[in-house]
């Protein structure tokens, strides 16, 4: 294990190389941190239905998700700690930086933070005092919720810069940007992506939380043997996965859009994402179309719970002319991302759909009717799909390339966005100076960096630009055929804006005739870094 | 790229710094002490068959755990204070301490998991697993006072950095054995353990003291009633026991400072950070006459009286060796009577006090809750006057706080160039305060004092000026 820098390595070396630490520390982190947002809301809804039913049991079961909230939201926020630590050793320069332009936004967010910890300590630990105030008892509960959305929303800003940094790229953004004040880059935190991701995440954080709740109700209903438990777990973990299952139909659709931001604003990304290119694949499986077979499967199999629980008329059941009409709409959306991506992602989603309903109706008919086994394997997919999900985010920008050209293992420190910055990637170079006023460099900055001059574009940013308009490159990537003349003229056809002499670049450069400059070095438009 | 240091609105930067992390450290510093004492009160409990210990090891446990998120959250919100507001320095000093914060780390997250999962979760089902249960909260005591350990070398470090540079920007060392191991850890850690015990269990003492009252005015025969009075009484003992190891720990602790950081010792010792450790010294006086009156009136046993006199005549020994306390007050003579004059006093006073009044009337409970609180701020003030003695430094000797003031700069100087070369104190400028400064630096400088004509200056004008 190599602990210490070395002379050729100016970073601290951990195992298994930083990318490898800061990620483990980050996905252990997010799964466990995206649970306080669910888990609070559960946990609200339960103790408003017990109050209003007047049920002690989903009360009860409020209690008990609250102690498992606090048990875990303290791990997270021991993660939390590691994590900081963790990036300002590996990350040096990412990380000092980013503060430059987030301090004030980290601040607050931990002012949010401190009052929501001590909120959900004292929620749980006074339940039984505050019994004869139950009204207040709730409403201190359901504060937490919108606290943790103002909490992430702030997290999910920086993200998203990550990710997306738009018109922040740049430093000019810091001094004439925002309000003039240091450590708050309003130009980068309302980046491109940071709407789409809040919401995405927000309708995932729900579904994840109460699909995690029904798991464990799950779990324990296997365990317990008492009938008054069993009814508990059974109606509680009912109530939960429909709450968790609603919120699970809005995130295709919060993907899309999400994806489609990206398409514009992190193109190489994007690419990586569509084409399965970079650290997307890994153990030669691409982990985004997993995700997405995983989420097709759980629609699946939520729809074919939402049917069987509507057939019995049970507690907490959605109408079954809702179900099938539901149904039908997820399978025109796949249908419209068939016509946008591939044809594979329709059959490939369709497929997992399918199969994964057949084994929840068959999970409920041997369980006679009993959702536990279902509720145990659609907390464990939540699970994958949410480390999925940060995983494919973070593996989808493109990889560092030193200054010379290479991409050189372990030397992954400063991410492909550092160009934000001016300072030049090698470390060697990088210095911290306290200054207490505004910085002499200021006035030297680079204004903020604009889209390339169309006049200037190569032929590679021609397809990128005006392909996307209407499909992903994946489908130029996968086109099978060599009559690219009469493809680009079919879509000039359709409305894409294109003037002749750019036509028979795009032409040249698909078809592998494009020269280097061109963006043409590969021999045919498919092969693009495969 | 020049990384600015971020300002903060209201108040300078380090007011802050020391406003959040003052918030941290008493609740950090309780949890680790009712860690570890909950798992041996618990097992007394089971040892003696009196479950008012176990009551009294799940109640620790659960304030632990009420304490524990917010507490973690502050932790965390201290080092990214930090990242904005002093960049170089974090930088510099976590490039030093990068493995030693991520161990840190895996033992705080032991910390959390068995004290959640294997010791407070477990309690009721494993009652007659007694044995099993104490092992997990051991095993949760020990991974939460490792944080404490990592924390006190990591911070001794800024007093004592015993040779070991910091390293700079581009000089990611990792860890550095000699670094952890500085001369004041040892002190530190000890100062810490035992002044952790020593304070939480006063306060504990006082807080139970008042749920005593309480529970006294609602039905003074109940079973609570009669727990709260004797937890009160059983903490503040506790408490007030512990404390008197301290002024011999104390006494070691100073001489490391003394030898290592003497520029920050003097400044405890009757300089600038003097007035904070004079009233820290007055708060431990009070609650050593107001715990010592009640401990004596409480428990009449002679083995409490003779600890407590014991405690008593170390507490005079350390006063009357200690060298800068000797000129508290202007005289040595003077002082080393006033002081000998107060304890012997107060050593009379509890023979005579022993078993006399009555210490469950409710002016007694009130004096055992500000004895606690006093005990509080005593253990506030210690941290304080530490940070403090070493500023304008971050870490001593190694790195200045940005907002440095040439007040400080100079101060900083007259300390390690005048005072130290000479063996004098600080006191002694007040006792030479009409002399002409001019010619006494002068003088010196003839005499063999290596001194710069800038650095003559600097210290002449601040003499002049301050004295």
């Amino acid at each position: 294990m190599i602990v210490l820098a070395d002379a050729v390595n100016p970073f601290i070396q951990s195992p298994g190389g930083a990318k490898f630490t800061i990620g483990w520390i980050a996905l252990f982190h997010t799964a466990v941190a995206s649970l306080s947002i669910g888990f609070a809301f559960t946990v609200t809804i339960l103790q408003i239905v017990g109050y209003l039913r007047r049920e002690n049991r989903f009360d009860l079961l409020g209690k008990r998700v609250q102690l498992w909230h606090v048990c875990i939201y303290n791990i997270g926020t021991i993660n939390a700690i590691g994590l900081v630590f963790a990036l300002s050793g590996l990350y040096p320069q990412f990380w000092s930086q980013i503060f430059t332009q987030f301090f004030w936004t980290l601040i607050i967010e931990e002012t949010l933070f401190f009052m929501l910890a001590t909120t959900v300590t004292l929620h749980y630990f006074f339940w039984d005092t505050l019994w004869g105030h139950k009204k207040l008892h709730i409403v201190l509960g359901g504060l937490l919720t919108p606290f943790f959305f103002l909490q992430f929303y702030i997290i999910n800003g920086m993200g998203a810069y990550i990710l997306t940094p738009g018109f922040g790229a740049g430093q000019a953004s810091l001094w004439s940007g925002t309000a003039g004040i240091l450590g708050w880059d309003k130009l980068a935190f309302y980046n491109p992506s940071f709407l789409v991701l809040t919401l995405h995440r927000t309708f995932a954080n729900f579904a994840y939380g109460g699909f995690f709740v029904a798991g464990v109700c799950g779990l324990l209903l296997f365990l317990s043997k008492k009938q008054e438990q069993q009814s508990l777990y059974e109606v509680g973990g009912r109530l939960v996965f429909n709450i968790a299952f609603l919120n699970l139909l809005l995130l295709p659709i919060a993907g899309f859009f999400y994806a489609w931001v990206l398409k514009y604003h992190a193109k190489g990304a994007y690419d990586n994402l569509m084409i399965g290119r970079g650290d997307i694949v890994a153990g030669g499986i691409d982990w985004w179309w997993t995700k997405q077979l995983i989420v097709a499967s759980m629609l699946g199999i939520g729809l074919a719970f939402a049917r069987k629980s509507a057939k019995a008329q049970g507690n907490s059941s959605l109408p079954l002319l809702m179900v099938y009409a539901l149904a039908s709409v997820y399978l025109m959306f796949y249908i419209g991302m068939g016509l946008q991506m591939t044809w594979r992602f329709f059959w490939g989603s369709l497929a997992a759909a399918v199969v994964a309903a057949l084994v929840g109706t068959h999970l409920l008919n041997r369980h006679e009717g009993s959702g536990r086994a279902v509720f145990i394997l659609m907390g464990l997919l939540s699970f994958l799909t949410v480390c999925l999900g940060g995983y494919v985010r973070e593996a989808s920008r493109p990889r560092f390339v030193t200054p010379t050209g290479e991409r050189v293992a372990g030397f992954n420190r400063i991410p492909d966005y550092s160009e934000v910055y001016v300072a030049p990637e090698r470390p060697e170079l990088m210095t911290i100076q306290m200054v207490r006023d505004r910085p002499a460099y200021v006035d030297k900055l680079p204004g903020r960096l604009l889209r390339p001059d169309p006049d200037r574009w190569t032929a590679a940013d021609l397809v990128s630009y005006r392909c996307i308009s209407c499909h992903t490159l994946e489908r130029v990537h996968r086109y099978q055929g060599d009559d690219w003349d009469r493809v680009v003229g079919r879509m000039k056809a359709y409305g894409m804006r294109m003037t002749p002499e750019e036509m028979s670049r795009v032409v040249a450069y698909l078809e592998g005739r494009g020269d280097r400059q061109d963006g043409g070095q590969k021999t045919n438009g498919r092969a693009e870094e495969r | 790229m020049d990384l600015p240091v971020i300002p903060t609105p209201v108040f300078p930067r380090w007011v802050w710094m020391e406003e959040i992390t003052y918030s941290h450290i008493p609740i950090a510093t309780m949890l680790t002490a009712f860690m570890l004492l909950a798992p041996a009160f618990e097992y007394i409990g089971v040892r003696r068959q009196d479950r008012r210990w176990e009551r009294l090891s799940k109640s620790l446990i659960w304030f632990s755990l009420i304490l524990f998120s917010p507490g973690a959250a502050l932790g965390t919100g201290i080092p990214m204070f930090i990242i904005g507001t002093y960049p170089e320095f974090w930088s510099r000093w976590s490039n030093l301490f990068f493995w030693p914060l991520m161990v840190q780390f895996g033992f705080f997250l032991g910390e959390v998991i068995f004290l959640f999962f294997f010791y407070y979760l477990t309690w009721d089902r494993w009652a007659h697993r007694k044995t099993l249960h104490i092992s997990m909260g051991i095993v949760a005591a020990f991974f939460g006072y490792m944080v404490q350990v990592v924390w006190d070398s990591l911070g001794a470090y800024m007093m004592t950095p015993g040779g070991v540079a910091l390293p700079q920007v581009d000089q990611p060392v990792g860890w550095s054995l000699r670094a952890m191991f500085n001369p004041s850890f040892l002190p530190l850690l000890i100062h810490r353990t035992i002044g952790n015990f020593s304070y939480v269990m006063l306060l504990t003492g006082g807080v139970f003291a008042l749920r005593y009252l309480g529970q006294k005015r609602k039905d003074p025969t109940s079973e609570n009633t009669s727990y709260f009075h004797w937890a009160s009484g059983t903490c503040f003992l506790m408490g007030f026991l512990f404390f008197f190891p301290m002024p011999l720990i104390g006494w070691y602790y100073a001489e490391v400072i003394q030898r290592e950081a003497p520029a920050a010792f003097l400044a405890v010792m009757g300089g600038h950070a003097s007035r904070y450790f004079i009233i820290k010294m007055s708060l431990i006086l009070f609650f050593l006459v107001v715990g010592g009156t009640f401990v004596v009136t409480r428990y009449r046993a002679k083995a409490v009286l003779w600890t407590t006199t014991v405690g008593l005549l170390i507490v005079l020994a350390i006063v009357q060796i200690h060298p800068p306390l000797r000129w508290l007050g202007g005289s040595p003579v003077a002082w080393r009577l006033a002081a000998a004059a107060v304890l012997l006093g107060l050593i009379a006073w509890l023979w005579v006090r022993r078993g006399a009044g009555d210490p469950d009337r409710q002016g007694w409970q009130w004096a055992l809750f500000v004895a606690g609180m006093a005990a509080f701020f005593t253990f506030g003030l210690g941290g304080f006057v530490r940070e403090r003695s070493k500023s304008p430094d971050t870490v001593y000797g190694e790195i200045v706080k940005p907002e440095r003031t040439q007040l400080e700069a100079d101060r900083y100087l007259v300390y390690t160039k005048w005072l130290r070369p000479q063996g004098l104190y600080p006191e002694d400028l007040e006792r030479r305060a009409s002399t002409d400064w001019q010619q006494q630096v002068q003088q010196a400088r003839q005499q063999g004092l290596p001194l710069t004509d800038e650095e003559a200056d600097r210290i002449i004008r601040y003499l002049e000026e301050h004295h």
